[in-house]
């Protein structure tokens, strides 16, 4: 039996992307459309979409890097949306076999990461407003990314002095300081590095040149400093 | 008295509501008699974030010290949250055995 093919406009709701940029990803070969006996209309099958949305990795570092269009559906724009799509994430994982009670702490990561892009980049995005949150359970994989203004101008704002990505990330990492002083904040991802040193999760994180990988079963937090700069923050959280 | 948490949500993670928390439950407390503890019921709640908390456990335990007790509770990120908010304050909060 032949496939069902999904017409240009059916793919575009799929993505949550408009046709211009469907026609634009054909053209440029990044997404490439099935055209029928040589005519002009565009068709994709369900299964390379699905193939296609699943590199949430270059979706979300080409964003913050090269500020690339990805699928609309992992767009959140206000952390409204975000904390709506987290609650519907956390439905799902709680139904997955062995996260029954983990899956709590997955949320908390992920809430944390999250909502500290949009509180430290709240009236104060340089461009693009709001995160890039998409996720596969099955395969374990969870990708939060903003084209905010990363750790090093956040926490200079209360500590001038910070030198580099590398030391400001270590600071965001294990001690109590906020990038919104005088408010009293910042313990958020101090408990997403304990968690992660605790449980059977890895972590991979970026902000400007500082990467912080915590991952198998000999954790140590260390942060290095890596070969690219990027915009905001990336982390990828598997379990 | 005897707040369950759930009445604000199942899933408590941004700081933003935790704020508006803990000013909607500012009308209720001014109830509380000055003799009474306040006890926080966690069943029902799914995710409580470290962000949530401080906005909301943080000001009620300034407010209330020993008389706000934490009842027992077996979610993970109850437990995490709680220990990072307690070494973050450096004060301890009354858990019910």
């Amino acid at each position: 039996m032949e496939e069902k093919l999904l017409t240009i406009s059916q793919a575009a709701e799929y993505l949550g992307v408009s046709l211009n940029t469907l026609r634009r990803w054909d053209e440029s070969g990044k997404l490439v459309a099935i055209k029928k006996d040589g005519g002009t209309h565009r068709y994709y099958r369900e299964k390379d979409l699905e193939i296609f949305t699943s590199d949430l990795m270059r979706f979300a570092s080409e964003w913050i890097q090269d500020g690339i269009e990805f699928p609309g559906t992992f767009y959140c724009p206000t952390s409204s949306i975000f904390n709506a799509r987290l609650t519907k994430m956390e439905s799902a994982l709680m139904q997955k076999p062995g996260f029954e009670k983990l899956y709590s702490l997955i949320v908390l990561i992920a809430g944390e990461i999250g909502d500290n892009s949009f509180a430290h980049n709240l009236g104060k995005w340089p461009d693009t407003a709001g995160i890039f949150f998409g996720y596969d359970l099955a395969k374990g994989i969870i990708v939060l990314a903003d084209r905010g203004l990363g750790i090093l101008e956040t926490l200079r704002q209360v500590r001038p002095e910070l030198p580099s990505h590398v030391v400001a990330v270590e600071v965001a990492f294990t001690e109590f300081i906020s990038g919104r002083a005088p408010e009293k904040r910042g313990n958020g991802l101090k408990l997403v590095r304990e968690v992660i040193t605790n449980q059977p999760f890895d972590l991979f994180y970026i902000s400007g040149d500082a990467e912080v990988r915590m991952k198998g079963s000999d954790k140590v937090f260390r942060v290095t400093r890596g070969q690219r700069i990027v915009r905001g923050c990336l982390a990828k959280i598997e379990f | 008295m005897k707040l369950q948490l759930e009445k604000f949500g199942k899933t408590l993670i941004s700081r933003e509501l935790g704020s508006e928390a803990f000013k909607a439950f500012q009308p209720t407390l001014r109830e509380l008699p000055k003799n009474e503890g306040l006890e926080i019921d966690f069943s029902g709640v799914f995710t409580l974030s470290p962000s949530w908390a401080d906005e909301f456990l943080s000001p009620l335990l300034n407010q209330l010290d020993e008389r706000l007790v934490l009842l027992p509770s077996d979610n993970l990120s109850v437990h995490a949250t709680i220990r990072i908010l307690e070494e973050a304050n450096k004060q301890s909060f009354k858990m019910q055995p």
